[in-house]
């Protein structure tokens, strides 16, 4: 291969020379077969499964989900023999929040269970109740499953309680995690150097808003707002408006003032990272040294004093107090109340696809808004710069298969293997394209021409997954730290919130102060210097 | 055969030897022994002053069903006819106090710890800290003043059940239709009942109630102002419930005594008067006996709050329950919410047992 042509490929694709070796490889390989073998080859199986049911054909179903399923199979067996697993009962524990999650594993593993033998149980649970059930598992010795779809978050309490089965070699090769996008490589998904996460899905909270709202002649008349003082203002402006698509009132900024669970903070966070995710420091939660929180620092209290700013205008839709994450996106932006919102990507490839949905033709999206100032955390200052910080909220889903399986081999081949087959390539792009609580989360989810053929349009397609490429890759992204209890601090600082934003407190700043007073408590009981050396760990500090 | 004592309900001959009466009393004492010193043992290696221990408390656990076991036995073997009597309650009673005398007396323990489910310590007692946190706890205090309203709108709950117990005790058409037709929120789970009318009915956008009041100019709102939130869901606890109490209701005026109020017709009394003098006053023991069980339940109120509101806007809506389900879910602070249940618990076995003294005034009956 002539070195210009070898870079320029290596460039475009972002390809590593291993990759681009194994690429080499397989292309001779493939030239190699006869032409009926091409048929049914690795990227058919992509542009077939991507027209089940198509854009525009409704939401998928479980026959749907079945198919997909049953077609994506063939790297399940390349290792697993047929009726491999006869007599095997596992225990799958996860999500059926808006009927996907679970839902979805049901359809995808019901042709892994009808080839290999093994038979799977499954422990369902709201997104709100799915903290304190994994929490009470752990701490009373009673993990009763053997597969978990979990958040990297909880890896602190569940890696590091040593409850988790490694990752066996084969099981790395099937799922290609070569092609992870950088943020998902390791540290993530691994505890003491051993790797135990099989990704599912690649998290960041983008900037999603409606078209019909900005530009000119629009009912705002304005381009779109790029920083959070912008959004602020909009959103005031627009009081007593009326909505272009519904003809009821019209929205800007939709923020969740009631909890869900812990992952409700994820949406201050929002507004916080930009104010105090500083480029200089990597910690922007807790202070590293001492596990002080930052969270009632002048940054905080603005992204605080932000909402409150919003409520005190009457700028949110009525009853806005009892609207959880849940509510905002697919109750009020994907049903047309709101014009601006900031959530996981998997609101985009709803938008399209989503039989709730009726914005899919108006919306677009960027990373989250940035700030006009920062502040400094270590000079204790503002700096009058513009700071974007796209917040990497929960860092997706992954499949972990729990230690309990480890006394048994056949076993654990199968859990592994069950882990394996959802978090499959092929599999995981039709999850990114199609309703399924996941977002793209490999480099081969951004082939945008794949998309095209499942029915998106080229301009849409590259709005939205460039919006998870940006935010992925960006500089400045604020990770959030796997350290033990984090979903304990995010609880206590949804309920404190939701209480700030009642006006049960007096002002933004003693909204902060009583959060932070919770965690100082948080950490006092888990114990400060275990976490403060997770948490440094987590920072890559 | 015994000739003294209670020689009625004696059927047969005790002659138990010296001999056999130790059996017994070693039996049950030998296996008191196992069950304390393993409870100690085991303890002692919880605490890493010994090596040697048990994995989990389990076999301590089957120490304890051998004593109660050995226990049962010895009746029989120490007091023969009259043990064998004992028996029809002492398994029971050993159940009920495993059942509940036990776990209470660690939810008493847990509750002056500072267990927080991600400790990797376990539970460490920490004093008073969780009293003094309780008191300090503004919303706790809040939620307690909220079941103070909660249990007074049962008042209002008892005069809407109660008239529409006259209704159905009436001769009114399709009585028995009506009658199961007004059952049936009692039949719907709360839960369903949170989401079929709270999250659906009232949701504020697209809910048929919103429309309704949309089509007549308003702006709805249903859970975003704190007491319009508080008092939907008196309301939807109260749609609930009021079939109970009116079900009870109904029951006490099919039993009152006809002749009475056919004499009252007799005497010129009119409608009122008759209720007032003659209906009211004799369902008073039924109508204090549904108030106590309404107010009972009320007390145990989450569920609706839970789902719909989380206790919000800003606490507004929180009952202690639904308060302590989020500190002991959300936070796994289980330490301070076990204190806030102990303490909860401790309050309303004093409610209501003043409730049951005052009422036995009223429930009185002339000699």
């Amino acid at each position: 291969m002539k070195v210009d042509l070898y870079n320029y490929i290596k460039a475009a694709q972002k390809m590593n020379r291993r990759q681009m070796l194994k690429g080499s490889a397989a292309l001779g390989a493939v030239a190699m077969m006869p032409q009926g073998a091409l048929s049914d080859g690795h990227s058919n199986v992509r542009a077939e499964i991507l027209k089940i049911p198509g854009v525009g054909a409704g939401s998928p179903t479980d026959s749907d989900w079945q198919k997909v399923g049953k077609m994506c199979l063939g790297a399940t067996k390349g290792n697993v023999a047929e009726g491999e697993f006869d007599g095997v009962e596992l225990t799958f524990m996860g999500l059926n929040n808006q009927n996907l999650h679970n839902f979805l594993f049901r359809g995808f593993l019901k042709p892994w269970e009808a080839y290999t033998g093994a038979k799977i149980n499954w422990i369902d649970l709201a997104q709100g109740d799915y903290n304190a059930r994994l929490q009470q598992s752990i701490a009373t010795g009673t993990v009763d499953f053997d597969i978990i779809e979990m958040g990297a978050p909880f890896e602190g309490d569940v890696l590091g309680k040593g409850l988790a089965s490694e990752m066996p070699e084969w099981v790395k090769e099937q799922i290609d995690m070569d092609d992870y996008v950088d943020y998902l490589k390791a540290p993530v998904g691994t505890w003491g150097g051993k790797t135990y996460r099989v990704s599912i899905d690649g998290d960041c909270h983008t900037f999603a808003y409606r078209k019909d709202y900005f530009g000119p002649g629009s009912i705002t008349g304005r381009d779109v707002p790029t920083t959070w003082q912008e959004i602020n203002e909009v959103s005031k402006e627009l009081i007593g408006k009326e909505d272009p698509l519904t003809g009821l009132p019209a929205h800007g900024y939709l923020d969740p003032l009631k909890g869900w669970g812990g992952f409700g903070f994820y949406f201050l966070e929002n507004r916080a990272s930009a104010y105090a995710k500083h480029p200089n420091s990597p910690a922007w939660l807790f202070e590293p040294d001492t596990m002080k929180p930052m969270v009632n620092n002048p940054a905080w209290v603005q992204a605080i004093q932000d909402v409150m700013d919003l409520i005190e205008a009457g700028a949110y839709p009525t009853d806005q107090i009892n609207a959880d994450p849940g509510t905002t996106a697919f109750q009020q932006f994907l049903a047309g109340t709101g014009s601006m919102l900031s959530w996981w990507g998997d609101v985009g490839s709803s938008a399209r696809t989503s039989d709730t949905s009726v914005v899919g033709d108006v919306v677009g999206f960027g990373i989250n808004p940035a700030s006009d100032r920062v502040y400094n955390a270590k000079a204790g200052a503002w700096e009058e710069t513009r700071n974007e910080a796209p917040n990497m909220a929960y860092i997706g889903w992954g499949v972990y298969v729990m230690a309990r399986v480890d006394g048994d081999e056949k076993k654990k081949k199968a859990a592994w293997s069950a882990a394996a087959h959802l978090g499959g390539k092929d599999l995981s792009l039709w999850a990114s394209a199609y309703p399924s609580g996941f977002q793209p989360y490999r480099n081969s989810h951004f082939q945008y021409e794949e998309w095209e053929e499942a029915g998106y349009d080229r301009e849409y397609v590259e709005d939205y997954l460039g919006s998870n490429a940006d935010s992925y890759n960006h500089p400045n992204a604020a990770i959030e730290p796997r350290i033990p209890g984090i979903f304990q601090y995010y609880s206590v600082a949804e309920d404190e919130l939701a209480k700030g934003y009642a006006g049960q407190y007096s002002s933004a700043q003693e909204t902060a102060d009583a959060i932070a007073a919770a965690w100082e408590k948080i950490t006092d009981q888990i114990g400060r210097d275990s976490q403060i050396s997770v948490y440094k760990a987590s920072l890559g500090m | 055969m015994n000739t003294v004592g209670d020689l009625l309900h004696t059927v047969t001959a005790d002659n138990i030897s010296d001999g056999r009466k130790r059996l017994g009393k070693s039996l049950v004492w030998g296996s008191a022994l196992l069950c304390v010193s393993l409870a100690v043992l085991q303890a002692a290696y919880q605490a890493d002053h010994i090596s040697i221990g048990f994995e989990t408390w389990r076999p301590i656990l089957y120490a304890y069903m051998l004593w109660a076991t050995a226990l049962c036995f010895a009746q029989v073997i120490v007091n023969g006819e009259k043990g064998k009597r004992t028996l029809f309650v002492l398994p029971a009673a050993l159940f009920v106090i495993s059942l509940v005398v036990f776990p209470l007396l660690f939810a008493l323990y847990i509750s002056f710890t500072d267990w927080n489910l991600a400790s990797p310590n376990g539970p460490q007692p920490n004093g008073w800290d969780n009293l003094v946190q309780m008191w300090n706890d503004s919303f706790y205090w809040n939620a307690l003043k909220n079941m103070v309203y909660y249990v007074l709108v049962v008042g209002v709950e008892y005069v809407i059940a109660f008239g529409l117990a006259l209704l159905l005790n009436a001769q009114i058409r399709a009585r028995k239709f009506f009658r199961v037709v007004f059952l049936l929120p009692l039949m719907l789970s709360p839960v369903a009942v949170s989401w079929m009318i709270g999250k659906s009915m009232f949701e504020v956008r697209f809910g048929p109630v919103s429309r309704l009041i949309r089509e007549f100019g308003g702006e709805p709102t249903f859970f975003g102002n704190p007491e319009i939130a508080r008092f939907m869901i008196m309301a939807m606890d109260a749609w609930t419930f009021i079939p109970f109490m009116m079900i009870m209701l109904l029951a006490g005026l099919q039993a009152l005594p006809r002749e009475v109020l056919e004499a009252s017709k007799v005497d010129g009394a009119s409608g009122w008067q008759s209720f007032k003098e003659i209906v009211f006053p004799l369902m008073l023991p039924v109508s204090v006996t549904a108030v106590v069980i309404r107010i009972i339940f009320k007390l145990k109120l989450a569920d609706v709050i839970i789902n719909v509101t989380s206790g919000g806007p800003g606490g507004a809506t929180d009952s202690v329950t639904s308060f302590i389900f989020r500190e002991y879910r959300d936070r796994s602070n289980v330490g301070y919410g076990t204190l806030l249940a102990m303490v909860y618990l401790v309050l309303i076995i004093i409610f209501v047992t003043l409730l049951l003294k005052l009422v036995s005034r009223w429930m009185e009956r002339p000699a």
